[in-house]
Order: C-alpha cells, then sequence, then structure tokens
C-alpha cells in the first residue's frame, strides 16, 4: 500500500477534508429525505468510501475525463460537479446537470470532464479507455479515467478494456473502487483471482488504501506520473468500505461487511493527522463542516424551488 | 467458390446518377474505399477501428490502401468494450468508424450499441453528442449458415438514438456513407456484400445524400415497391424481367423512415408490398405494412403486403438456402398475385 501522512502539507490537507466532507454531508442530507419521495431515483451513496474519488480527483483538471458508473455523487463531486446541480437532478428537476433526463446513476458536466456515466456494470470501463485513445491519436495533454467497481472486474468488458489498453498503449488509468461487495455479494463469491494480481499482467498496479486519502492520493499520483512519462495505461487498485447498503440510504447490515465508523472513517483519519501535526484546529474544521452545511441548504432550496420538465420535452434528444 | 469472395453479384446495373454529373464507373467496394478515404483525408478526427480493420484483406477491399493507415486500428475479437472505446473516443471529440465484417459479431456489441451509444445522447441531454458509423457487412450463401448470414437492420432501428442505413448501390453507397459520418447521431450503415461488385457511375468529389430521405428508383401505377440494399436490385429485375408496372421505392433509411415518400406513392398507386431480406416477426417489413395501414389505409386497394426471409435461421445446405431466400423471380410472382387478387 502507498502513503505515508508524514509529508502531508496543510494546504493539501484542508482541500482533501473539503472534499471528503463535501461528500459525506451531500450523502449525510439525502438520507432523511429520500423515504419523503422528493426524489424519485435510485442512489448508491458514497458514504465511507470518500477517500478514492477525493483521492484521485485532487490530481485531475477540469478537462481530464472521468468516466463512472452507478455509484456516481461521490466521483461526481470530487470531480467538480456543482452541488446544486446535483441536487436538482435527483430532485427531476430541469436545472439539474442532465436536466432531469438522467437521474443519480446519469450525471454529465463537459465542462468539468464528466462525459456521462453508465448504470451498467462493466461497460463503462471502455469508454475511458476510448476517450484515452481520442487523447493519444490527437496528442492531447489530458488524464482519461475509468472507474469501476470490483463487480466490474467480474465482466468481459474488464478484461477487453485491460487486454486493449496493454496491447495498444493506450494512456488511461484504470480505477477500481473495491468494496469488497457487488451489491449484497461478497467479492470472495464474485471473483475468482486477485484483482491486483491479474491486472498486473498487463500494466503497473498501485495499491491504495481507499478508506485513507492520502494513501489514495499518493497512489493516484504516482500512477497518473507512471502514465504521463511512459504513455502506458495505469491501474490504482484501493479497497475501501461500504457503509450503506447497495442501493437507497439504509445502513448495511451484511455480517461480511463489518465496519468500525471509527477506525475505517476517511474524515477522521485525516482530521487526526491533520491535527497531529497541529496543520488544523478544530475550529477550522468546524467552519468547514458549517460551510457547507450553508451550502447543502442552498443546494436544497435551489433544487425545490427548480422546476420540473414539461412534456414537450420528451421526444427531443432523440 | 470461396464465400470472401465477390462471385456471386446480381447483374443489374443502377444508374440512379444525374446525367449532368460525372460518369465515372466504380464498384461499390471502390465507393466505399473513397468515401472512408475522403472522410479520414477531410477530418482528421475520423479514424476507422475493428476487428479485421487493418488487415491485409481490407474488409473486403474496402479499406486498402487508405492515406492514413495510422488512424486505422484493429483490435482484438473483443466487438463488446472495443465499440464502447469508440464511444469514449466519440465523446472526446473523435469521429469513430466501427467496422464489423460480419452483423452477427455485432450482436457481442449489443450492450454498448442499444444501452450505451443509442441512449448517450438521450441521457446527456444532448450536452454531449456520439457521431459514430457502425458499418457492417452482411451476406449470404455458399453454406455459410444460420451464424453468417443474418440482416438484423429492423432489430437497431428498434432503439430510439439509434439511425439505420442500407445503401443499394455504390452512388448512394459513397453519399450515404459520407452522410452517416457528418452525422452528429450514432448511425448504422449495413452493406450487402453481394452488391460489392456492382458496378456505377459515382463522382470522384465528395457529396452526401439526405439523412431520412429515401428515393424513387422507378416510377410506376400499379404497386408501390419498397426494398432496401441487394432487395432493390432484385425488385429492378423483377421489374424490368417481367415488365411489371410497379414503383419501386428505397427508403435507403430504416431509420429515420421517409414516411410521407411511401404515403405519396401508395396514394396513387393503392397498393403495398415491402420486401424486407431479414426475419419478419416485429421487423422493417412489418413497421412499413403499420406506418401506411395506419395513415394511409384510405389510399389502399388491399391489404398491405410484405415479403421476408421465412421465420427461421438460415440453412446451410444449397438446396435449403434456395427455398430460404427470396429472389426476383419470387418477388415478381408476388407482385403478379396481388395485382391479380389472389
Ligand atoms: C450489466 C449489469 N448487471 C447487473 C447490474 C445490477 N447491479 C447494479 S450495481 C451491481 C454491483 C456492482 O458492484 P461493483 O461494481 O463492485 O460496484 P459498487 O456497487 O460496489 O460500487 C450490480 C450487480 C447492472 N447494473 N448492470
Ligand atoms: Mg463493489
Amino acid at each position: 500500500m502507498v502513503g505515508d501522512t508524514a509529508n502531508l502539507t496543510r494546504e493539501l490537507g484542508l482541500r482533501l477534508l473539503r472534499k471528503l466532507r463535501e461528500i459525506r454531508q451531500f450523502e449525510e442530507r439525502i438520507i432523511p429525505l429520500y423515504p419523503t419521495d422528493v426524489m424519485v431515483t435510485p442512489v448508491h451513496l458514497h458514504i465511507g468510501q470518500e477517500a478514492v474519488p477525493v483521492g484521485v480527483c485532487d490530481h485531475l483538471r477540469p478537462k481530464d475525463l472521468l468516466f463512472f458508473g452507478h455509484r456516481t455523487h461521490g466521483p461526481a463531486l470530487a470531480k467538480g460537479l456543482d452541488m446544486n446541480r446535483l441536487m436538482a437532478e435527483l430532485f427531476g428537476r430541469t436545472t439539474g446537470c442532465a436536466n432531469s433526463f438522467g437521474g443519480s446513476m446519469h450525471l454529465v458536466d463537459p465542462d468539468n470532464g464528466m462525459l456521462g456515466s453508465s448504470a451498467l456494470v462493466g461497460g463503462g470501463i471502455a469508454l475511458g479507455v476510448g476517450a484515452a485513445l481520442a487523447a493519444k491519436l490527437e496528442k492531447r495533454d489530458q488524464f482519461c479515467v475509468s472507474w469501476f467497481g470490483d463487480g466490474a472486474v467480474d465482466s468481459g468488458a474488464f478484461w477487453e478494456s485491460l487486454n486493449f489498453a496493454a496491447l495498444k498503449a493506450v494512456p488511461v488509468m484504470f480505477v477500481c473502487e473495491d468494496n469488497g461487495l457487488s451489491n449484497v455479494m461478497e467479492k470472495k463469491d464474485h471473483m475468482f483471482a486477485d484483482i491486483t494480481e491479474v491486472a498486473g499482467h498487463f500494466m503497473e498496479v498501485w495499491r491504495a488504501d481507499g478508506t485513507d486519502v492520502h494513501s489514495v492520493w499518493s497512489a493516484a499520483g504516482q500512477a497518473l506520473r507512471h502514465i504521463r512519462e511512459s504513455g502506458k495505461p495505469a491501474f490504482l487498485w484501493c479497497r475501501t468500505k461500504r457503509w450503506m447498503k447497495h442501493q437507497g440510504v439504509e445502513t448495511d447490515d451484511l455480517e461480511c461487511n463489518p465496519v468500525d465508523r471509527e477506525k475505517d472513517c476517511p474524515i477522521k483519519k485525516l482530521e487526526k493527522a491533520m491535527k497531529a501535526r497541529n496543520l488544523a484546529s478544530d475550529k477550522e474544521l468546524d467552519e468547514i463542516t458549517q460551510g457547507i452545511e450553508a451550502q447543502l441548504n442552498a443546494a436544497l432550496e435551489f433544487a425545490k424551488k427548480s422546476p420540473f420538465p414539461t412534456e414537450d420535452l420528451l421526444m427531443t434528444e432523440v | 467458390m470461396p464465400w470472401s469472395r465477390f462471385d456471386q453479384t446480381s447483374t443489374a446495373t443502377l444508374d440512379a446518377l444525374p446525367a449532368s454529373a460525372n460518369r465515372r464507373v466504380i464498384s461499390f467496394k471502390d465507393a466505399m474505399r473513397e468515401a472512408i478515404d475522403q472522410a479520414m483525408n477531410n477530418d482528421p478526427r475520423v479514424f476507422a477501428i475493428g476487428l479485421d480493420a487493418d488487415d491485409k484483406f481490407g474488409v473486403f477491399g474496402s479499406m486498402l490502401n487508405l492515406s492514413h493507415p495510422e488512424r486505422v486500428i484493429g483490435t482484438p475479437v473483443s466487438e463488446n468494450a472495443m465499440t464502447g472505446v469508440a464511444l469514449g473516443a466519440a465523446l472526446n471529440g473523435m469521429r469513430p468508424i466501427y467496422i464489423h465484417l460480419r452483423v452477427d459479431f455485432m450482436l457481442l456489441a449489443m450492450d454498448q450499441i442499444a444501452n450505451y451509444i443509442a441512449k448517450w445522447r438521450y441521457m446527456t441531454r444532448g450536452k454531449v453528442k456520439v457521431p459514430i458509423v457502425i458499418r457492417t457487412v452482411i451476406g449470404r450463401g455458399w453454406g455459410c449458415g444460420a451464424q453468417h448470414s443474418q440482416t438484423l437492420g429492423g432489430m437497431f432501428a428498434h432503439f430510439p438514438g439509434l439511425k439505420v442505413v442500407m445503401p443499394s448501390d455504390p452512388y448512394e453507397a459513397k453519399g450515404l456513407f459520407l452522410a452517416a459520418v457528418k452525422d452528429d447521431w450514432p448511425v448504422i450503415f449495413i452493406e450487402h456484400r453481394w452488391l460489392y461488385k456492382n458496378t456505377g457511375a459515382v463522382p470522384e468529389e465528395m457529396y452526401v445524400l439526405p439523412v431520412g430521405k429515401g428515393r424513387v428508383v422507378c416510377p410506376g401505377k400499379q404497386l408501390t415497391l419498397v426494398a432496401t440494399s441487394l432487395a432493390v436490385v432484385d425488385s429492378l429485375n423483377a421489374i424490368s424481367k417481367h415488365e411489371l408496372d410497379v414503383e419501386l421505392i428505397d427508403p435507403r433509411w430504416l431509420k429515420p423512415l421517409d414516411e410521407d415518400l411511401i404515403l405519396n406513392s401508395v396514394r396513387k398507386t393503392g397498393r403495398l408490398l415491402v420486401i424486407d431480406y431479414d426475419f419478419p416477426a416485429c421487423g422493417f417489413a412489418a413497421e412499413v405494412c403499420a406506418m401506411v395501414a395506419e395513415k394511409g389505409s384510405q389510399f389502399l386497394k388491399s391489404p398491405v403486403q410484405r415479403m421476408t426471409f421465412p421465420d427461421c435461421p438460415m440453412p446451410a445446405s444449397g438446396v435449403l438456402e434456395k427455398a430460404y431466400y427470396p429472389n426476383a423471380d419470387k418477388i415478381a410472382e408476388r407482385i403478379r398475385g396481388i395485382l391479380n387478387g389472389s
């Protein structure tokens, strides 16, 4: 595993913490609202896994592309999607990032490097490869990232994508956010092989602790440097923990998925490391939390006030 | 007779070109090759990808000696993810041409085609566009059997978000292909390999034929005959050999369908026969018949009719192939039957 918080700076720590908290607080805001059906769209929460999107996306510029799957809120917020537009999309309003046509699983924000997301497991892995192929053909300075869970590794598209990227030296970063679960199926019941071992036959692999944002951040930085220097693909594997049920807003209760909300918490880990080195005070941390709460109040207000689509839009863009 | 050569071509000469245009005569295959080469020369974002895209056979000769071999990318036998690669490249600013030597192989890519490519623009509210052309060759005969002889045009047209086009001669092939490459929507471009050796006049310069517009191949009064691709050739042969007074319409595009062209013809003739070299159930012929029954029933002197493959897979034996496939004589017989009221 990569990562050592000894060289964590104040500036980096605060930036990462802010993003971790944005995702956590956004998701926590949804929890009490969801049962009231103000959002009618299947949500896959990112609580507990925030370190992975935040650690990866801190390296990415708006022009760098991120292709992710059904568990969208974490990667999308980390990559820069505006909270108002995410909230409005969940509320099914025209001010949402996909003008209400996507819902939680299909977010889009071209200005921030998100060209759409897929709810079908596996196939989306190929999109990042294709985007990276385009960047290579056009000799562009642009990172392209394929994002997926451990369940997607079962799919043919995963193997086809790794093979092609390695064969043709496509400069893509594969990020496997491994929460050890495919819906309610434990990893040992859905994947025979060790993911990093098999990926290692195709390309360089970085392993990170996906509950520790600094570990993910360090590994992602190294993997991206490798891609830039070698022109080859790289594989980043992050072992993380899913705190909530696969879909919806209830706490997970699977026996095979024990979670320690103290030890497994990316936010607590980072705050502890920062305070231990006097990089931030309690007051500062509290200000971050309160700032995000205010932003969320505004986002909810924005979503609720926004219009629903009108029926005349039904047959457009088709 | 090796089935990878195009010895079994039809004898019809198609000449849809205006008299004023350049009269250079080339084959369907060369028209395709020229269109691909010009598309790539014209726009550096155009590239070709697919299994065998870069091999020495050059996709039945249609991709040999292109000016930009560096933009021709061969792939492993990974149709599904490779179609996703084409989509990712399209989203990131390229204009990919995906190539399949057989439409049957495309079924492995249906996740990407039906779930991703067809829906991406709608799901993203047009914030991203999907300018992909998926070329596929179809064919039959010489014992190719059930897994190498399908057409499936109607199945692709079933999915909202896809356009489907089936050219019938060299002039059409070039103009429709360049239209497909220029279009900001995904287009499924289906080429019958029995057309590959057919020749016709084709202008050297680039030109595009309109999206969603068909053509009247030959005018007639007694019946409207709708056909695409190879069925246009067989229909023309039927008409000339049996001296039939029918109007042959080539809609070119299964989707978007030129409904007005077909309805205007039925208004005149009062009869409709759709020839579709594809499976019958829920297919293109059924769609055209339903459209005319819904929107043009007041013109009809007799019920709408269709002629398709039988509702079973393709046999390998030559004897059964003969029974399976429609041809000019069978088309003529069917038309006679309708005109005689039987
Ligand atoms: C092709 C396909 N099959 C099945 C599903 C149903 N499904 C949705 S999410 C999921 C599990 C995915 O697990 P993983 O890839 O590890 O992602 P995670 O949910 O853990 O983030 C499944 C099976 C689907 N969406 N797509
Ligand atoms: Mg998982």
